[in-house]
């Protein structure tokens, strides 16, 4: 088994010194919109002299941004790591994925990870309308081919454009410690096709940095060998379809998703006292419902506004009746509350409003019972029955002498 | 111009020191463009990188507006700072202080920041060759470069600041892109700063930003706020965050960080639900007015980035479910670009979107900039307009915002403990050289307290921050008696109205102020029907027209005002009917009544005693109309004899959006004609208080505004022209100072002056605490004498203005600035707010805007 990859590595490298002698041609420019984050902020996309160029829209990065993306919508993964996360990019756009609750980006590069860290930190509006489930995202100093049990456990692990820069020695650790160690129920590599270069006016490699670019024969022979060798399953696709014509040369960038065959309760994934080798960098985690504060806090914000429509739509219905002094009629204090205004279509959840307790009212105080309040599909889901929703009214909001409904002044000026 | 330039462009010119510098105008601050990097936190990053999406048309969704960081800027400060008023008054340039009083140890917010004796900032060019034009790029390939990766460094792309000097004048660099491009960085040192100068101060307030930032602070506005211990405020929407304003400056003797608690107030409804509250509230009919009216305007903070936007107008017609085009020119609907954006779904399709002009940064002559918004994603920021009248909530606001001194302290000791401590903090600070240091403290001196002169009585308040039990009894200096006056009052109110006059006689009476029985005519409830009647009964001889209003809203009392301020002279006196319900308060509010009425009528009500026997002082104040905002509102209010106790009042509307008053000359030379009137002569001496200043107009007012008035008090006199001083007059500052007795700390006494330490090298300037704070901390009022032809001493100047804040007579009691300033400022409120024209001549001689 062992000689074998080395066998394949060698191979490679033999392959490597051949391709850069076949596309060595007069310019150095690469074609390819490789230019990650960094030129991309700038809004400003490298003018590259024009020769035959290839121009991706959208840009290639950002389709396999969205490969990746793509999966996390279809499979939900808790906890994903980004491999090689370079200038965060990905994370950035993961971190709104509302399923994700765990997001780790490792790179070797501190000063990129340092710089960068502040992108994934919660702005004002996650504090205002937390997330429904916690968030923690951190960036760890180290090298993807270095075991450290804080990534054990994973859903998902991306490698995105990242074995092509390792070496022949570091591509051999590499599933090892991947595959092997952390072995996250999917993993995600892409790497440039080196067939699709023939269609570059350019030379060699598609970025000075790499060690290798293969084709879809290598790239596929490597992953179905180590997919075999860890008990994976893979699958190959790719993102940046070749133009018309040129069909045969695949796409230039060739994609494998690797999927854990054998399930996560076998594997003692979360004996997390390993070493802790990786540095942090930086670390943040989002406000959400999660969080007994965050959740009580929406729940009152919820009460205030649900209870002042009501208590407005009894003032209005009041003003309507004035003139019809039936409606409180002497000796019943206990007005019934009904809706006058005019009610456009019933959904589901109106429906479920309408057999609810109504509001009523006893003298200048208005109450609503809390079974109703509970009816409204956010706060039933947020408190789930009423002594929940007892508990996180707590002092803030006075409920009337037995605790079952809100209790309001009806003419309180102060409209809230 | 291409969306890609417009792009950077916007990416160039959104950083807050960029900011900042944008917003400077006239001459710029001796400075240059600083950008603390590594702090342009995320959104600085994000914003560029998604606006690189889109922008083919001029629409977007929203995701190019400002930054939560920008709004604001502390450059004008600092151009203030250089205009070095004192240097001109001989009599101070040596000594400002003065020396009377009982002196008090004062704890301040300002702390000690100490730097090396031979601390020095060093100001480096970069150039890149090849050149790169993006300033992230620039930036990140600067940073990552081991060579300077452990110095402590500020750069914004062109000019880099570094504590540590480079060993050769010119160092080159390389580094490579992540294309493998070769870059060469050429570093050239061109200035070596001290400390002392105005760029290193700039510096300085840039760390403390960042470490605020490490601090897991936010920058909204120009303050930081701390999201993790909210405030709320539910029964009305509001969440307060804590935090901080800091800024870091030189002080009279040396450099200090001045740091004050503050509160950011957030509403905890987005503009999507504001819009169905509304519109359950009111009429569909006037809806999308009504709509209009009470958003446009106000700042809203984005969902999903840390943007804030102004609304500048709703577009009915666009839906969520249109498209736009973005950038690389798909076209897509809001509906999907925020589901694949953000990964967030709208619930109402059917909502219209908000319209934001983004601001031309550049300053070019490309088109402005739209931002289209989706309101379920836009919170509120603010107070919600209608705030200011609703009483609970402005009590529940002030509950929570007006700290007590010693809680105050509290909070700044745990700011100071977090930059000492914090490992992230103590580390910039490190780098950089500096040294945080101790809280300061200062002595302050406490001037005597004033007597009040009644007509014939003299008498020492018990408290100076109120002494209407003192002179209940008293009389007033002067009272016209009112013979021959109007009220009109609905039919509802007239038992009330019976009720009050009877009581209104009643206090009077002592007062030295006759009242006859009045004309009592009574209306419909409707503001119409009040005018009309006012119409028809207001003939030559009424002396004044009371109104009992039935309700609060504007509409009685702006029309009321407007017409007999401007188009029929007359004095108003309007109360509302629901005040005088109060039973038990009918006496205390009939007597405040009756004193309004009698400085309407031209009456003096008291004075204190005036060491300087011909002394004129003047109050300005300059405002903004609620209307128009291209409208200035200029009040001017002069005494007109020796007393001060008679006043001269005008005011003017001036279609600039500068704070600077045109008219000074005519009004001056009005206010000498009337004093020459009244005293046979001009007075020996003017001195103008100078009210509504804003940032960074210092050396227009020494530049325009002293020579308006300095050229009317030449010409009013052939041989010797009255002396003129100008002071202007701040109430908004940094500092406060807190007495310490025993163990607690306390709002220091009345009448408290402090001249030194808080006080600036390059200004005669001094802090008078003349107010009482019931509740939280008090706010030192902060003056600066600009112009100074008087030369009296320090001490008689300050405390001559200690004096004039005894003297407003809507007030029993010290006020927190002299009362020609308040006078001004009352004016111009009921003008700016209610009168929208200049009131009429005739009324200038009283105080009828009481």
């Amino acid at each position: 088994m062992r000689d074998l990859k080395i066998d394949l590595v060698h191979h490679l490298v033999g392959l490597k010194e051949t391709a850069a002698l076949l596309f060595q041609r007069n310019l150095k420019t690469v074609a390819e919109d490789n230019m990650e984050c960094n030129s991309v902020v700038d809004g400003n996309v490298e003018e590259v002299p024009s020769k035959k160029v290839i121009k991706f829209n959208p840009p290639l990065y950002k389709q396999r941004y969205q490969f990746v993306k793509n999966l996390v919508e279809q499979h939900q993964p808790k906890k994903v790591a980004d491999l090689g996360c370079g200038d965060v990019c990905l994370l950035a756009i993961l971190k709104y994925q509302k399923c994700i609750e765990e997001l780790v980006g490792v790179d070797i590069n501190e000063g990129r990870l340092k710089w960068n860290g502040s992108r994934l930190s919660p702005c004002v509006g996650d504090h205002l309308d937390p997330r429904e489930l916690d968030l923690a995202i951190t960036l760890y100093h180290g090298s993807v081919l270095e075991k450290d049990c804080r990534l054990l456990g994973f859903d998902l692990a991306a490698c995105i454009e990242l074995i092509e820069h390792f070496d022949s020695e570091d591509l051999a650790k590499f599933p090892e410690v991947v595959f092997g160690y952390m072995c996250p129920a999917m993993i995600v590599i892409s790497t440039p096709n080196s067939e699709f270069n023939s269609l570059f006016p350019c030379a060699v490699f598609r970025d000075s940095d790499h060690k290798f670019e293969w084709s879809r024969m290598q790239f596929q022979t490597w992953a179905l060998d180590v997919a075999s060798r860890y008990n994976y399953s893979v699958e190959f696709t790719g993102v940046g379809e070749p133009p018309t014509g040129a069909e045969d040369v695949g796409y230039c960038t060739q994609i494998g998703v690797f999927r854990r065959k054998a399930e996560a309760a076998e594997l003692a994934v979360l004996e997390h006292h390993g070493e802790h080798v990786y540095e942090v960098v930086y670390t943040t985690s989002y406000p959400s419902l999660q969080q007994i504060n965050y959740r009580r806090r929406v729940v009152i914000y919820l009460v205030y506004r649900e209870v002042s429509r009501l208590k407005q739509k009894y003032q209005v219905s009041l003003r309507q009746h004035e003139l019809e002094p039936e409606f409180i009629a002497p000796g019943n204090q206990t007005g019934k509350f009904t809706s006058d205004l005019p009610v456009p279509v019933l959904t589901e959840d109106d429906k479920a409003m309408e057999i609810a307790p109504q509001p009523f009212c006893i003298e200048d105080k208005f109450y609503v019972p809390l079974q109703r309040i509970i009816a409204y599909p956010r706060l039933g889901h947020l408190c789930g029955n009423v002594e929940k929703l007892r508990e996180f009214l707590g002092d803030v909001i006075e409920l009337n002498c037995d605790g079952s409904a809100v209790k309001v002044d009806l003419n309180d000026c102060s409209d809230f | 111009k291409s969306g890609r330039a417009r792009v950077r462009a916007r990416g160039m010119a959104r950083s807050p020191g960029a900011a900042e510098v944008g917003r400077a105008r006239g001459p710029p601050p001796p400075s240059v463009v600083l950008i603390d990097n590594e702090a342009s936190s995320s959104s600085d990053c994000e914003r560029t990188s998604r606006i690189s999406q889109k922008y083919a048309g001029g629409i977007s969704p929203s995701d190019s507006g400002c930054t939560v960081q920008e709004r604001g800027g502390k450059v004008r400060d600092i151009m203030d700072l250089a205009v070095c008023t004192r240097e001109k008054l001989a009599h101070v340039r040596d000594c400002k202080t003065g020396s009377s009083g009982i002196p008090v140890k004062l704890v301040t917010n300002l702390f000690n920041l100490d730097v090396p004796q031979d601390w020095q900032l060093y100001q480096y060019h970069v150039t890149y060759s090849p050149d790169i034009e993006s300033r992230r790029l620039r930036i990140a390939l600067l940073y990552s470069h081991r060579e300077l990766s452990n110095k402590a460094k500020a750069f914004d792309g062109v000019i880099l600041f570094l504590s540590q000097k480079l060993e050769e004048k010119v160092t080159e660099l390389s580094s490579e892109t992540q294309r493998g491009e070769t870059v060469k960085m050429t570093i050239t040192l061109t200035r070596e700063l001290p400390a002392s100068s105005p760029v290193c101060i700039q510096v300085f307030n840039i760390i403390f930003k960042k470490i605020l930032k490490k601090l897991s602070m936010y920058q909204i506005g120009r303050n930081f706020y701390k999201p993790s211990e909210p405030v709320e405020i539910p029964q009305h929407k509001l969440s307060l965050w804590p935090g901080f304003a800091i800024s870091v400056s030189h002080f009279e003797t040396k450099l200090l960080l001045s740091a004050n608690v503050s509160y950011k107030i957030l509403r905890n409804e987005t503009v999507l639900e504001f819009m169905t509250d509304l519109c359950r509230k009111t009429s569909e009919s006037c809806f999308t007015q009504t709509c209009e009216k009470q958003l446009v305007g106000l700042i809203v903070l984005t969902r999903y980035n840390n943007k804030t936007y102004r609304i500048d107008d709703i577009d009915w017609s666009v839906k969520p479910t249109h498209t736009f085009r973005k950038r690389d020119g798909a076209e897509i609907t809001y509906v999907d670009y925020y589901k694949q954006q953000y990964d967030i779904i709208l619930s109402d399709l059917n909502q219209p979107v908000l319209v934001s002009l983004l601001k031309n940064k550049k300053n070019d002559n490309s088109e402005a900039q739209m931002a289209h918004l989706i309101p379920e994603l836009c919170f509120l920021t603010g107070m919600p307009g209608q705030a200011t009248s609703d009483f609970q909530l402005m009590k529940a606001v002030a509950k929570e915002t007006r700290l007590d001194p010693l809680v105050r302290q509290q909070h700044l000791a745990r700011l100071a403990d977090d930059f000492q401590r914090n490992k992230d903090a103590r580390f910039e600070l490190e780098t950089w050289g500096l040294h945080f240091g101790c809280q300061m403290s200062l002595t302050g001196r406490i001037a005597p307290a004033e007597k009040i002169i009644m007509q014939d009585h003299t008498c020492q308040p018990a408290s100076a921050a109120d002494w209407s039990k003192d002179i209940r009894t008293c009389k007033v200096l002067s009272a016209q008696s009112l013979n021959k006056w109007l009220v009109i009052c609905s039919n509802r109110a007239e038992s009330v109205t019976e009720n009050f006059l009877n009581c209104l006689r009643r206090v009077g009476g002592p007062m030295g102020f006759n009242v006859d029985c009045p004309k009592i005519i009574k209306v419909q409830e409707n503001p119409a029907a009040f005018i009309h009647a006012i119409q028809k009964h207001v003939k030559y001889e009424v002396q004044l027209v009371m109104c009992i209003l039935p309700s609060i809203q504007t509409s009685y009392y702006d029309s009321i005002k407007k017409y007999l301020s401007s188009d029929c002279p007359v004095p108003s006196q309007c109360v509302l009917a629901q005040t005088l319900n109060k039973q038990g308060m009918m006496l205390s509010v009939a007597t405040k009544i009756a004193m309004q009425m009698i400085c309407k009528l031209g009456g003096e009500l008291w004075a204190v005693e005036i060491p300087l026997k011909s002394l004129m002082v003047v109050g300005i104040n300059v405002c903004k109309d609620a209307f128009s905002q291209r409208t200035m509102v200029v009040g001017f209010v002069a005494s007109i004899n020796p007393r001060i106790t008679r006043w001269f009042s005008r005011c003017i509307l001036q279609r600039t959006t500068a704070h600077v008053a045109d008219c000074l000359k005519v009004f001056m030379i009005g206010a000498l004609n009337r004093w020459y009137r009244h005293n046979q002569g001009l007075p020996a001496r003017i001195i103008v208080y100078r009210d509504g200043v804003g940032d960074g107009q210092l050396q227009t007012l020494v530049d325009y505004e002293v020579p308006q008035l300095l050229s009317s008090v030449i010409e009013a006199s052939s041989n010797t022209s009255p002396k003129l001083s100008v002071i202007v007059v701040r109430k908004k500052g940094m500092p406060r100072f807190l007495a310490e007795t025993g163990r607690n700390l306390q709002n220091p006494p009345l009448g408290t002056v402090v001249d030194s330490e808080a006080t600036r090298p390059e200004w005669y300037d001094f802090y008078l605490i003349s107010q009482m704070a019931c509740r939280g901390t008090v706010n030192p009022t902060y003056y600066n004498v600009i112009y100074d032809d008087n030369g009296l001493k320090p001490d008689h100047m300050q405390r001559l203005t200690f004096k004039l804040c005894h003297v407003y007579y809507n007030w029993m009691g010290l006020i927190s600035i002299p009362a020609p300033c308040q006078y001004a400022r009352k004016l111009t409120f009921l003008v700016a707010q209610s009168l929208h024209k200049e009131p009429s001549l005739e009324l200038a001689n009283s105080l009828f805007y009481l």
